[in-house]
């Protein structure tokens, strides 16, 4: 090449350091999401916090709760042992501890999964590769940004957390509360390991997410087991789960466990770090079972079809929903224990009168009546995902009419929403069976048929919000269902206007089974569904076919 | 022209600001294989859609057999099968399954060609949509297509991804189609494969058909390459009328004519010529000729 011609080529401008490239995409990413779920994990811990001091007012209330659940072990194996359920402290660690080391561990496992595997399915893994880097340097970047994601994730909720804790009625300590916090994250570290670690050998993110989400399950089986409080507590030692439990913090903080945190957490991202280098792009160290033989007896058609991809989300949400509903069967006769005027008053803000094991399930119901609302969501989700992935065309290019395809979706959802609620039903009933309450089976078939109702109400906006806007229907969809979990969450604590309560749906549900369902109410709320859906199917006949 | 299998009739989509296809008229007749051409981003994809009532007009309106596409949808739909230049299937599903409920959806599936079309593009059907590449992943939507044995095929960029040996079974499996009297709208950037398939070719810039008609059509509105070897001097042929181009290497001059050759004839016949060689334009050399600098510099619609 001639010199003038090398000199008349423009500078190169600097660019980010090839380096930094992949640490820095995987922070700013991660570090988005993390902030985003601190600020749930710390509203779970204040909310915690400051609902106790509103509805256990009095000592003789919280010495109630101390006695109806301190020694429950139906209690202890869903939410770990209540040690001080008469203080704020111990009540707060007992009603968000579980939930947010299971959350913080969702987000850790779903979060390492997307950003390492989930960018590597997407092609986008390889433009790096090709670069300036090798397999295992991408990876190390790829674990330096998750960790800046998992800081964000402890910052924030150590600062709400914090916050809360200087409320006069809480008074919990800063130092306690950021142990507090350091607590609730531990499990999301350890599960941004496993999720970096099944990255590396399964096939695909799906894969890698699903198996990081059985070993989830799993640590949570042998962390129940141990809690339960038949003789083998030492099994809390096997479980990670059960070391963040051992943290113990806000009533006696054991700091010796975050050594077995620490160790497993810098084991398995090492591992995942060394397995990087011996695996080609694309696939996993572990033989995929990416052949099988055809099975049709579904694939009949749109219908058939629908059914045979929601199936497998329905079968884990079902059996979400048996756990819950068996759960909250077994516990039954301990809430409804309970009894103070300040609970009754919360319970009669939920719509039930008196106290017992009937009114304890009939506001713990509606745990059962979000879980519905979420498959609910997830069914328009699942719908616009056929849409904006491109699936969708290979049958509307096809004898297949819009109408009829989403007709399709609809007897599925409703079905699986159905099916799911009937779940929940009978698996209370055998729960109360089995703790000796002796519940009525038809008054809780009603009442995992009355939390249908917002279900079918919420999936009606979604597919009108579907027809309408196709690209905002998921954000539509979990917007409703979030506002009104918070407004029913606010209503419960004696906070917010009547007005503001009657634009939860859940708020317009019956509080069955401590109430009868109120049939003509769910027909309403289940009209306004059918016909938001139906403005939804008039929407999508009319509108182009939009991908993401 | 017979009867027609595709009308377009001002067919027009805009999208905001931009016309993606503006005033498209454009028949295609029965058995007949039309090249549809065009850069990146002309309205070829878009007019596709339209044609499949996937997105709705602006303006006018299409017919498949004299279908509406978008209120006869479902009905226009039984006579065509459709190829995407993106294949995003349902990665759970293996391919065997992928064909059986595409099928079913289509409602009539000629198993024995299917059959023998998995052995032609040498499918491993038992394996999951997933674990496909690309090139398999077009072959399932391919065969999904042909299986079908419509009067209708729309082919958007159908032999992406597939290797050359591939691309020559589509080939074959095109050609019989056609000889079956089946209608084949044929969307492609491989002008070759257009050249070698195609009865006559559409071509659109900038959302709006700039030139339509057989290949031989097309030619002759093009330049003619002549190129001469000369024994002795070399004469200039810049001046000469019709002549453009000119480019000479030593003894061999090269350059187009466009009209009559009979002035360059005259020049030559006083020169002492060893060689005359005369080609009509390629595909490639018409399409080039139509988007040329411009295609590179303007920027492109929808």
């Amino acid at each position: 090449m001639p010199a003038d011609v090398v000199t008349a080529a423009p500078p190169l401008r600097a660019q980010r350091s090839p380096t930094t490239l992949v640490l820095a995409r995987t922070a700013r990413r991660a570090v988005r999401s993390g902030a985003l779920w601190g600020y749930v994990l710390g509203i779970v811990v204040a909310s915690s916090a400051v609902s106790y001091t509103r509805i256990y007012k009095t000592q003789a209330d919280r010495d109630h709760l101390a006695a109806a659940f301190g020694s429950n072990r139906a209690a202890a194996a869903l939410f770990g042992p209540a040690p001080q359920l008469n203080t704020v402290a111990g009540f707060t660690v007992f009603k968000s501890l579980m939930t947010l080391m299971v959350l913080g561990a969702v987000w850790g496992l779903l979060t390492s999964t997307r950003l390492l595997r989930g960018e590597e399915d997407a092609g986008r893994w390889e433009l790096f590769l090709a670069g300036q880097t090798t397999r295992r340097r991408a990876t190390a970047q790829a674990l330096g940004g998750l960790a800046a994601g998992v800081t964000t994730l402890w910052a924030v909720t150590a600062v709400i957390s914090v916050l809360s804790g200087q409320y006069s009625q809480v008074d919990i300590a800063a130092g306690s509360m950021v142990y507090f916090s350091v607590a609730q994250v531990a499990a999301a570290v350890m599960f941004l390991a496993v999720g970096a670690l099944t990255s590396q050998l399964a096939g695909n993110r799906r894969r890698a997410a699903s198996s990081a989400g059985w070993f989830l399950g799993f640590c949570y089986a042998v962390r129940m087991v141990a809690d339960a409080g038949i003789g083998v507590h030492w099994l809390i030692w096997l479980s990670p789960l059960g070391w963040v439990e051992q943290l113990r913090p806000l009533t006696a903080p054991q700091p010796l466990a975050l050594v077995p945190i620490a160790v497993f957490s810098a084991g398995v991202a090492f591992l995942a770090l060394h397995l990087a280098a011996f695996r080609d792009t694309g696939s996993g160290l572990l033989a995929d079972h990416d052949r099988a033989p055809a099975r049709l007896w579904l694939l009949t058609g749109p219908l058939g079809l629908a059914i045979r991809l929601v199936r497998p989300a329905a079968v884990a949400w079902a059996l979400a929903l048996a756990a819950t509903g068996l759960v909250l069967g077994l516990i039954a006769n301990a809430g409804g224990t309970i009894s103070g005027s300040s609970v009754q008053t919360v319970f009669s803000r939920w719509g039930v009168p008196g106290t017992g094991a009937t009114a304890f399930l009939g506001v713990t119901f509606l745990i059962a009546a979000v879980l519905v609302g979420f498959i609910a969501a997830g069914q328009v989700t699942a719908a616009r995902e056929e849409e904006a992935e491109g699936r969708l065309e290979h049958l509307l290019v096809r004898p297949v009419s819009r109408a009829s395809w989403l007709a399709g979706r609809a007897a599925v959802a409703i079905a699986v929403l159905l099916i799911c609620s009937l779940v929940a039903g009978v698996t209370t009933w055998l729960g109360t069976t089995a703790a000796g309450i002796g519940a009525n089976l038809g008054s809780l078939i009603g009442a995992a048929l009355n939390v249908a109702a917002p279900a079918l109400c919420i999936w009606g906006f979604g597919t009108l919000a579907f027809g309408l806007w196709p690209r905002a229907a998921s954000y539509v969809v979990y917007g409703i269902l979030a506002w009104a979990l918070l407004v029913e969450l606010i209503g419960g604590i004696g906070a917010g206007s009547r007005w503001l309560l009657d634009t939860s749906l859940f708020h317009q549900m019956a509080s069955a089974p401590a109430v009868a369902p109120n049939w003509t109410t769910n027909g309403i709320i289940i009209g306004i569904g059918a016909v938001c859906a139906a403005g939804g199917l008039l929407a999508f006949e009319s509108r182009d076919i939009q991908g993401a | 022209m017979g009867q027609v299998a595709v009308h377009c009739e001002g067919l027009s989509k805009r999208y905001g600001p931009v016309d993606a296809l503006s005033q498209l008229n454009l028949d295609v007749a029965e058995g007949e294989v039309l090249g549809y051409l065009g850069p990146n981003g002309a309205g070829k994809t878009t007019t596709i859609r339209l044609l499949l009532g996937l997105v709705r007009p602006t303006a006018g309106r299409a017919e498949i057999f004299g279908l509406d596409c978008q209120h006869q949808t479902v009905e226009a739909h039984r006579r065509l099968a459709y190829v995407p230049g993106e294949a995003n299937l349902w990665p759970s599903l293996t391919g065997a399954e992928t064909l059986h409920v595409l099928g079913r959806a289509q409602g009539w599936v000629d198993e024995a060609y299917r059959d023998e079309l998995v052995r032609l593009f040498e499918l491993d059907s038992a394996k999951k949509v997933r674990a496909y590449s690309k090139g398999n992943r077009q072959k399932v939507t391919l065969i999904a297509a042909l299986m079908c044995r419509p009067p209708l095929l729309v082919l958007d960029e159908p032999t992406s991804g597939l290797d050359p040996l591939m691309e020559q079974a589509f080939r074959h499996c095109i050609g019989e189609a056609k000889k079956r009297g089946q209608t084949v709208f044929l969307s492609s950037h491989i002008l070759s494969e257009v050249e070698s398939l195609c009865d006559r070719v559409a071509i659109l810039r900038h959302g709006r058909l700039v030139e339509t008609g057989t290949l031989a059509d097309m030619r002759h509105l093009s330049a003619l390459t002549v190129e001469a070897t000369f024994d002795g001097a070399v004469p200039d042929l810049s001046r000469v009328a019709g002549v453009s181009s000119v480019h000479a290497n030593g003894r061999v001059v090269r350059c187009q004519v466009s009209g009559p050759v009979q002035p360059l004839l005259k020049v030559l016949a006083d020169y002492p010529v060893t060689e005359l060689l005369s080609r009509e334009p390629s595909l490639e050399e018409l399409f080039l000729a139509l988007y040329g600098d411009q295609a590179v510099k303007e920027p492109v619609a929808g």
